[in-house]
């Protein structure tokens, strides 16, 4: 099986195939093993496994400097000499890809963006795409509005829906709700949650929010330091806490796993 | 090539809606090249010349019948340029200062070969090294008046060497070149040959009388032989003539070297900032790294840019092209191969553009880089020598001037017009690949 290409220019450097079998029909879209990269002599990311089935919600954790965005580029094709091994399955053929900050063209409209970015990904009938994007992120009533009037939570779900004009099959979103309100995010979660379930897109975030992590993701992978020191659901981490409960035992967790790293 | 023409419409579209940014596009060059034109027109005053004379300033020369004195000879120049007569010292002192930009010297015996003839009188000019363009044009207003002034002296020496003639025909009394003689004349000779045959014939000596004939015929034949040296004599003093008749239709005049210039600096302003602006903007977007998974290859962007910017200095340069035709005397003709000499130089200003709208990492940084690299450079390319010609040779700038000029100037298209445009070519597919690899190295 043929590694996903991201492009002529952003194939991933040498994915080193794993066996066709285990990335076939309902296997993981995404499987990983010891992704790493070094910047010189800096190392930024080390040792990573990872899967990732359909629909699946992935929270990359941790604190600045962590390592969860380098993983994000290298997942999302951009990191030129990553190390390790990375395969997509065969019918992953577009990833979208979320950056932190939003990635479209401030004096073109909503619509604008949209049909300019689903005629780059040669989809058919790009103003089709455009007008349901619009009206699944209730866009509606800022279509016609440039991008750079939109307020942040607006400009979020646009940025979002950009990644989203090549009908990818996983979303990768560094850090998506890092500057918005608790209600914003609640919105994009809302809606992130119906795409999941309708349309079996698999998320892969990173976000420095336990709570959010906990709450949104199906598994959380906690790097610190440019490692892994945990990877499990929710539960998991919220049962490592020794001296707290309730909402602050993830929490409690993760400030310790950060700590002992 | 699909990728390039969607964000060729996206550019096109962002430029349509913002009337404010057309007029600048527009505007801005239009307006520097003006200033750039009317700057190397020099408002039509005359360059001050420092005039040194080391010959005897009251010693004076008949040439001609005319009496001349190096006081004369200034005076001619000073139609040229604002003649400012100055000692040695001063002179130079004055050309260090800037209050003079060149020095002109007459040398201690001028006035003296200039009468004797043997030897060519020699002018020196030193110019400043201040302002070449001013140099170049003092040098060639001197010319021009060392051509007057030369035509003025052929016309007197040929009045001279025709007084010659008439000396020889008619005889007397004549200074020339300054000596004086007496000369018996052809037609006292013949007077004379006439004489002693009637004196022989009356002694009867008939024979002697008759062997005198040979002699008359050498005289009649030697006198029609210079009649016909007056009218050879003064073609040769004026083999052509030049009428200048100026036109009334009062368009300026502008040189061929201030319109070549203020096309430089408009265009090449116009072609780097804006493809330079281009790059930088899709960075500050933050969609490179969109762009570049696997929708727009960092090549594509670059072409698009360059495509961009090139199209918007071929409409600028046709533009100024087009005023430049219908308000000034300079013809401009030829509009194929302006077209192509745009297009080519429009490509290379583009592709420099794009070089350092990749490097920047935001627009205004960009657009700070590319006047703060470009501005140097075009006026380097403006400065005439090997240093500055050699730098201007590494940038578009170089090639792109010369080939205006062989449009603007050359009567027929030089060989070195396709040299320019293949060296321009050269220079934009270089930069263009090195924008490209700086994008695809620098993704976001």
């Amino acid at each position: 099986m043929a590694p996903v290409r991201f492009g002529a220019n952003a194939a991933p450097a040498d994915p080193g195939p794993l066996r066709a079998d285990e990335m076939t029909g309902d296997g993981p879209l995404l499987r990983a093993s010891g992704l790493g990269r070094r910047f010189r002599r800096l190392r930024a990311l080390g040792g990573v496994d990872l899967e990732l089935g359909s629909g699946e919600a992935l929270a990359l954790l941790g604190p600045n400097g962590a390592g969860k965005t380098t993983l994000l580029s290298i997942l999302a094709g951009l990191a030129e000499g990553y190390e390790g091994q990375l395969e997509w399955r065969a019918d992953v053929d577009r990833i979208g890809w979320v950056p932190q900050r939003p990635a479209l063209y401030g004096r073109l409209s909503t619509r604008e963006n949209l049909e300019l970015f689903a005629k780059l990904e040669r989809r058919d009938e790009p103003d089709a795409v455009a007008a349901e994007l619009i009206e699944r992120a209730d866009l509606t009533e800022f279509a016609n509005r440039r991008a750079a009037t939109l307020s942040t939570g607006t400009l979020a779900r646009l940025n979002m829906c950009v990644a989203l004009a090549g009908a990818p099959r996983v979303l990768l979103l560094d850090e998506p709700t890092a500057t918005l309100s608790p209600d914003q995010r609640r919105r994009i979660w809302s809606w992130l949650g119906a795409l999941q379930e309708e349309d079996g897109l698999a998320l892969v975030f990173s976000t420095q929010l336990v709570g959010e992590a906990v709450a949104e993701a199906d598994r959380l992978l906690v790097l610190a330091g440019g490692a892994p020191v945990f990877s499990g659901t929710g539960d998991d981490l919220t049962a490592r806490a020794d001296d707290a409960a309730g909402p602050l035992a993830a929490e409690q967790a993760f400030l310790d796993l950060v700590d002992a790293e | 090539m699909r990728s390039i023409l969607l964000l060729l419409g996206k550019d096109l579209r962002l430029l349509a809606r913002s009337p404010v940014q057309i007029v600048a596009l527009i505007a801005y060059p239009v307006v520097v090249a003006a200033l750039v034109a009317l700057a190397l027109q020099g408002g039509g005053e005359q360059p001050a010349v420092a005039v040194v004379n080391l010959d005897d300033p009251g010693r004076t020369v008949s040439v001609g019948g005319e009496r001349f004195s190096v006081d004369d000879y200034v005076a001619r120049l000073d139609e040229e340029v604002d003649v400012i007569e100055l000692g040695p010292d001063e002179a130079q002192d004055a050309l260090e200062a800037g209050r003079v930009s060149a020095i002109l010297t007459i040398p201690d015996g001028f006035i003296g070969n200039l009468q004797s003839g043997f030897t060519p009188p020699t002018l020196e000019l030193e110019t400043s090294r201040r302002d070449p363009i001013e140099s170049e044009e003092i040098a060639r207003r001197l010319e021009a008046a060392v051509f007057r002034f030369n035509q003025a002296l052929a016309a007197d020496y040929v009045t001279q060497v025709l007084q010659l003639v008439d000396l020889v025909i008619d005889g007397g009394t004549i200074g020339v070149f300054g000596r004086t003689g007496v000369a018996l004349g052809l037609d006292s000779t013949r007077d004379i040959i006439l004489g002693v045959q009637e004196a022989l014939r009356a002694q009867g000596d008939d024979q002697l009388a008759d062997e005198l004939d040979p002699l008359l015929l050498f005289v009649d034949q030697t006198e029609g032989n210079l009649g016909l040296a007056r009218p050879a004599a003064t073609a040769l003093a004026s083999p052509i003539e030049l009428s200048i008749q100026e036109s009334d239709d009062g368009r300026e005049p502008l040189s061929a070297l201030g319109v070549a210039a203020a096309l430089l600096v408009s265009l090449g302003l116009a072609g780097v900032l804006l493809a330079a602006a281009g790059i930088a903007g899709e960075r500050e977007e933050h969609v490179l790294s969109r762009l570049r998974r696997g929708l727009v290859s960092p090549m594509s962007i670059t072409t698009e840019k360059i495509v961009f910017a090139t199209a918007a200095t071929l409409v600028i340069g046709l533009a100024l092209l087009a005023v430049v035709a219908g308000a000034s005397s300079l013809a401009v003709g030829r509009w194929g191969l302006w077209v192509t000499a745009l297009l080519v130089t429009g490509l290379g200003f583009a592709s420099f553009g794009a070089l350092i709208g990749a490097a920047a990492r935001e627009t205004r940084s960009a657009l700070l880089a590319a006047l703060m690299l470009t501005l140097p450079l075009l006026f380097i390319g403006l400065i005439p020598g090997d240093i500055a010609g050699g730098i201007a040779a590494a940038v578009p700038f170089g090639p792109a001037l010369s080939a205006f000029q062989s449009l603007l100037a050359e009567p027929t298209v030089p060989a070195s017009f396709a040299v320019d445009l293949a060296h321009a070519a050269g220079l934009a597919v270089a930069f263009a690949a090195a924008a490209t690899l700086v994008l695809w190295r620098r993704p976001q």
